[in-house]
């Protein structure tokens, strides 16, 4: 946080309001019928024209490297290298994607489970798990979701599609827990506290492992996705499967191959970049916009398809939430909730840490979890601990924030964007899925995801 | 969410149908005619003799229905019944003389064709005139025809198997290409869709699916058949027109169609005005 302004408390609680009003249509976007980018470009501009007028904002020049740059208050406000990372990481997913890779991964995982539901369910588990953790958690659901259906639809077993939906809309966010680029509140909560993406991914895996297991085995209980038996049945749902041709996707194989290359290339640098000269001070923001425009050269006179698929909803959704936040560090709003933040965090080591994981988690499944990533990152960055020191990366404090706002989109389908595309899925698939029965049916699931990081925050991390 | 819809065409798309050879049990055959018990011999001769190398199992029974043994298509329903026989044949307009105007197939035809699950042969007429040269001679060249061949693994088995040695299987497809323009000319009045572009895919699609399952059925009759050649023609056209060329170019001596529909009591698409037309060699009504 920067510099302590003189704010009058009743500015703050009005500014808080304002934030309270931004959260409350956040978790209405769906009724109100507004995108995100719309709502939050509309606070932004009421609380930028608030911030003027009463003479929150430093409109100074900015100095970058000695020199006093005029820039316009809402441009340092936003932290670019978060829109890089999702603008770059986002193209790449695209355009690899068209070279048939992930197809063809998700084809020859079906192939090798010979049509048997309870393998089906494990393989497309961990595919969901690991496509989370290295695109997104919205790209996985959107590649694994539709696989399922059409893979069940082939085996005549609509029956057990609802189950695995969920189970894989359910393991989308434990994936998102992999690695630091594998969800945004990863990256936002990430880079504010100083993570590297080879400690994130250490300190991590170990939990996505466990809860992908413990969630595998609690949905083909809880859903009866079991075996098949007999001889007959195994032999109808292995030649059902072995009919898909993983090389249809594949428009040419030498671009197939350089998908590969790029895939691996791209996780590698991306997990180096803390390392490797040059690229450092660059940042991942760099890496992934630099990824994206080596891939974008392989349809260099139609990429203009790809600039329209980007979700520009999203980004500008960011950017205006980055910039009303920065007013409300003006106004002293993040400083006020830091207050309030300290009395839980006071409770003690392990009764503050775990019940910062809740309530991260508790407010990430009615809203949004990446204005709640930013606004507490922005908040603890700035929160001493208990021996007055500014909290380092070690912390399990920042931990608390990461599980709890992933983990809170399992709670609700409005809880994160990935259970959203399961749910859109679902009705795709004429599956009756209401806001009340994805509660009913997830809490059991989310309840011993959520139990399991405050274990491991509490016993591992600490 | 039209992501989500590209992801699952994808996946569609990989989906293959694929072929297995059924083998066709032919133990029983009742041949059907108008005429007396030596006419009706001597059809079943020829009919006998036709099908003697094509998969009639080895102690095969084949019984020959004169004109006196049934009078009413109900008459013959009930013969049919009663002799549970796995392949029917027979010829149009039966107790009738409407075969000089080639307008219908005549009530019991009609009938039979739809109201019994068994295989009809239905011969040239045989005092019409109108044989090929090389009809009922042998099956040299056999072709099966549908408006939808990916699945269609009995209608592809039939044909295989009626097919003689070393001779050819015709595998066709022919996508009508007036409902083609039809469609294409409305998604030409919508401006969220590219035209061109979609001219091409669909087509592409259409006509990449058959040729998949040919390629397909390529593959196991190769081993079932290896004596035999599988020839593929997929295309866009005038269904009717494209399908007698066909006939002609090749020389065809069989057709292989199906003529049942599920959803309705006549015969299905393009198959009633196909067996209305093709007069002059026999074909396989499934």
């Amino acid at each position: 946080m920067s510099e302590v302004h003189h704010v009058s408390p009743a500015v703050t609680w009005f500014c808080a309001a304002l934030l309270l009003a931004l959260v409350l249509c956040l978790a209405l976007e769906e009724k109100l019928h507004i995108k995100k980018s719309i709502l939050a470009g509309s606070f932004a501009s009421v609380a930028l024209l608030l911030g003027a007028a009463l003479h929150l904002l430093p409109f100074e020049p900015v100095l970058i490297g000695g020199h006093e740059i005029h820039l316009p208050v809402y441009i340092p406000a936003v932290d670019w290298e978060v829109i890089a990372i999702i603008l770059g990481a986002s193209i790449f997913v695209d355009v690899t994607s068209r070279s048939g890779l992930f197809t063809w991964i998700a084809i020859r995982l079906t192939k090798k489970s010979g049509g048997d539901p309870r393998r089906l369910l494990w393989y497309y588990g961990g595919m969901t798990v690991v496509f989370s953790a290295v695109l997104n958690n919205v790209t996985a659901m959107i590649i694994v979701g539709s696989l399922t259906g059409v893979s069940l639809e082939k085996l005549k077993r609509r029956d057990i599609l609802l189950g695995f939906l969920l189970v894989e809309g359910l393991l989308t966010n434990v994936g998102g827990l992999l690695t630091l680029i594998s969800s945004v509140p990863n990256i936002i909560v990430g880079n504010a506290a100083g993570i590297s993406f080879v400690s994130f991914f250490l300190k991590a895996s170990p939990y996505v492992l466990v809860a992908t297991i413990m969630t595998l085995l609690m949905g083909a209980r809880i859903f009866a996705i079991r075996r098949l038996e007999t001889d007959e049945e195994i032999a109808d749902a292995a030649r059902e499967v072995a009919a898909f041709d993983e090389r249809d996707g594949i428009e040419s194989q030498g671009f197939f191959w350089f998908g590969v290359a790029m895939t691996l290339a791209f996780v590698a640098v991306m997990a180096t970049t803390s390392v490797l000269p040059y690229l450092r001070d660059l940042g991942m923001g760099y890496v992934a916009m630099t990824f994206a425009a080596i891939m974008l050269l392989r349809y260099k006179h139609e990429v203009d398809q790809f600039y329209r698929a980007v979700d520009w909803d999203l980004l500008g959704f960011f950017v205006a939430l980055f910039v009303f936040i920065n007013v409300m560090e003006h106004a002293q709003v993040l400083a006020l909730i830091g207050e309030g933040l300290k009395l839980i965090i006071a409770l003690g080591d392990i009764q503050g840490t775990a019940a910062v994981l809740v309530a991260a988690a508790v407010f990430s499944s009615v809203t949004d979890n990446i204005p709640l990533a930013a606004m507490l990152a922005k908040i603890i960055v700035v929160l001493p601990d208990a021996a007055g020191n500014l909290r380092g990366p070690e912390d399990p404090i920042w931990w608390s924030v990461i599980f709890g706002a992933n983990l809170g989109g399992n709670i609700t389908p409005i809880g994160s964007a990935s259970t959203l595309v399961a749910v859109t899925i679902m009705h795709k698939q004429k599956l009756n899925m209401s806001f009340g029965r994805f509660v009913s049916s997830a809490a059991i699931f989310a309840a011993a995801q959520i139990s399991l990081a405050t274990l491991y925050v509490l016993v591992v991390l600490m | 969410m039209s992501r989500i819809d590209q992801f699952e065409s994808v996946f569609r798309a990989a989906g293959r149908t694929v072929f297995g050879y059924e083998p066709i049990a032919l133990g029983r055959v009742l041949v059907v005619t108008d005429l007396d018990a030596d006419g009706a011999a001597r059809i079943g001769g020829q009919v006998g003799e036709f099908l003697d190398k094509h998969g009639l199992d080895a102690n095969a029974h084949q019984r020959n229905v004169s004109g006196v043994e049934f009078s009413t298509v109900k008459g013959l329903l009930d013969l049919v019944e009663a002799e549970t026989p796995d392949l029917i044949c027979t010829y149009r307009h039966l107790h009738s003389e409407a075969w000089h105007w080639p307008f219908s197939l005549g009530e019991y035809v009609d009938v039979l064709a739809q109201a019994t699950t068994t295989p009809v042969l239905l011969l040239p007429h045989p005092e019409a005139g109108r044989i090929a040269d090389h009809a009922m001679q042998d099956t040299g060249v056999v072709m099966a025809m549908t408006d939808h061949l990916a699945g269609d693994q009995r209608l592809v088995s039939f044909a295989a198997q009626m097919v003689d040695r070393d001779g050819r299987l015709l595998l066709t497809h022919v996508e009508d290409g007036h409902t083609f323009e039809r469609y294409m000319e409305v998604i030409s009045k919508l401006p969220r869709i590219d035209t061109d572009e979609a001219s091409q895919d669909i087509l592409q699609q259409l006509l990449e699916e058959p040729q998949q399952y040919i390629d397909s059925c390529r593959q196991v009759l190769a081993e079932t058949r290896p004596d035999m050649t599988v020839e593929a023609v997929v295309k866009v056209g005038h269904r009717l027109a494209e399908y007698s060329q066909l006939i002609e170019e090749h020389e065809v001596d069989l057709l292989v169609l199906n003529t049942k529909d599920a959803e309705q009591l006549a015969m299905h698409g393009i198959a009633y005005p196909m067996v209305m037309e093709l007069r002059q060699i026999p074909l396989l009504l499934i």
